[in-house]
């Protein structure tokens, strides 16, 4: 049940017909149905921000999976992990993407531990990137990938604060393939407030 | 896109009338609104400085008429100025159950009769128990006592009868046209219309079900949105819809007019339903 209404097809603003003519889009697309003249420039800049490109279906993922863990976005850590999986992602890379297993025995690749220092960067980070992980990235990246990988980690930390905020339900469809990656859906998480994260501290 | 929006307006592929529901709050309750207006309802009224801007960005735009609608718009004080400052813009309609149109009310509405504004009253039959069945107690009785009075006074008065369309008796019709005919009410100020089945006249299994292919591309706009159509901005069961909802940016209204003219480029031509039939 997500916080405001997701649209269907019966309810779906004429801007955006086309999405629902196939059937349920997913609560995603449902609830930035509401305000149709965002979701109509939104959509495509999802696409290009999360999608596969210059920088490869796999990195792109390893990226989204990663921010979205370091968010805790319910929603989005398990929507991309079957993805994930779908773009080469192991079991054990996706768990470790996950926090759930240590980072550095699954992924060997320079590259692949400059891009996730990269993104535990961004995403857990405030202020400036630390000098020596940025300038590490720079030169296994490339200038072009930092750019798109930076551009991927903004659009997905957008979309974990949606997705958690509004409550989006997890789909049976991603259910039941972290099922098949004997992975299972993350926990509910209690609810973080600025008075709560005192207490923590 | 604005010299598109302007020759679409021109050429008639836009309808050059822009709606605006000033509010949603009425003091009736009719049993078919589709916005479910009530006294209950909240007004979601739109700021009369915000109408009367977007009034002229219209204007800008190409459009040269107004409809004002709710709720019942004569609630809100500041009606009679709006509407004036409206049809100094353009020509103005603003659609009202007539039945607010006593002391102070009717003494400003009067006001009216020098400018280029139109009252359309809403009256469903010529006999007090057909029409107060669907508009409440008392209906007929303050429409028949505030449209002479209105006409007499020189304020241009149109009706507008509401019908399910299959169940047009020609009977009271003639009756109907008799008694607006000597209310002072030309033939031609007289709008049949076809019951549409959207929000309290759906859930009572009332009126005709319409596709948004049928509806005339005419923009309107409320304090959620701008809509395909006058029927777009209802409500159904406390919540609004958005079938018929274009942008929820209202301002500059050359945004909703810009998608309303990227949906209508994708409309089947000549589909639209004749809703006024005089």
């Amino acid at each position: 049940m997500t916080l405001v209404t997701a649209m269907t097809s019966d309810t779906a603003p004429l801007l955006l017909r086309d999405h629902f003519a196939n059937g349920d889009p997913g609560p995603l697309v449902g609830v930035l149905a509401q305000v149709p003249e965002l979701c109509d420039v939104t959509l495509p800049f999802i696409g290009a921000a999360l999608g596969a490109s210059a920088v490869t279906g796999r990195r792109k993922e390893i990226a989204i999976v990663r921010t979205s863990a370091n968010l805790a976005c319910r929603f989005c850590t398990d929507t991309h992990t079957v993805v994930g999986a779908d773009h080469g992602l192991t079991g054990q890379e996706l768990r470790a993407l996950r926090g759930e297993v240590d980072i550095d025995a699954a992924f060997t690749s320079r590259a692949e531990r400059a891009l996730i220092d990269w993104v535990d960067a961004l995403s857990l980070g405030v202020g400036p990137v630390n000098p020596l992980v940025a300038v590490t990235a720079k030169g296994l990246l490339g200038d072009h990938q930092l750019v798109e990988i930076t551009v991927t980690v903004g659009a997905t930390m957008m979309l974990n604060r949606l997705a958690t905020g509004l409550d989006l339900p997890v789909s049976a469809a991603t259910r039941a393939g972290l099922d098949d990656l004997g992975l299972g859906a993350l926990p509910p998480q209690a609810p973080t407030t600025r008075s709560s994260r005192k207490d923590l501290s | 896109m604005t010299a598109a929006i302007r020759e679409a307006l021109a050429t008639g592929e836009l309808l050059d009338r822009l709606w605006f529901y000033s509010n949603y709050h009425c003091n009736l309750t009719c049993s078919y609104c589709f916005t479910e207006s009530s006294p209950s309802t909240p007004p979601q009224a739109l700021p009369p400085d915000q109408i009367i801007r977007l009034a002229h960005q219209a204007a800008e735009l190409g459009y040269s008429q107004f409809g004002v609608t709710g709720g019942e718009p004569f609630i809100l004080p500041y009606m009679v100025d709006v509407l004036k400052e409206l049809a100094a813009i353009g020509s103005t309609v603003v659609i009202s159950n007539g039945t607010l149109f006593n002391g102070q009310r009717l003494a400003r509405a009067v006001e009216l009769a020098d400018h280029d504004v139109a009252v359309q009253i809403s009256l469903d039959a010529p006999d007090p128990i057909v029409n107060d069945e669907f508009r409440g107690r008392a209906n007929f009785d303050k429409v028949a006592t505030a449209i002479p009075t209105l006409t007499a006074a020189g304020v241009h008065v149109r009706i507008a009868t509401s019908i399910e369309p299959d169940r047009l008796d020609l009977e009271q019709h003639a009756r109907l046209c008799a008694m607006h005919t000597e209310w002072g009410v030309d033939e031609a100020d007289h709008i049949v219309r076809p019951l549409i089945a959207r929000g309290r006249a759906a859930d009572e299994g009332m009126g005709t079900t319409i596709t948004f292919d049928e509806f005339p591309a005419e923009l309107a706009v409320s304090v959620d949105g701008a809509y395909w159509g006058p029927f777009g901005p209802g409500v159904t069961n406390g919540v609004g819809d958005t079938d018929l909802l274009l942008t929820r940016t209202i301002e500059p209204l050359r945004v909703p007019a810009e998608a309303m003219l990227r949906v209508a480029g994708g409309r089947p031509a000549g589909s639209e339903l004749a809703i006024v039939c005089a």
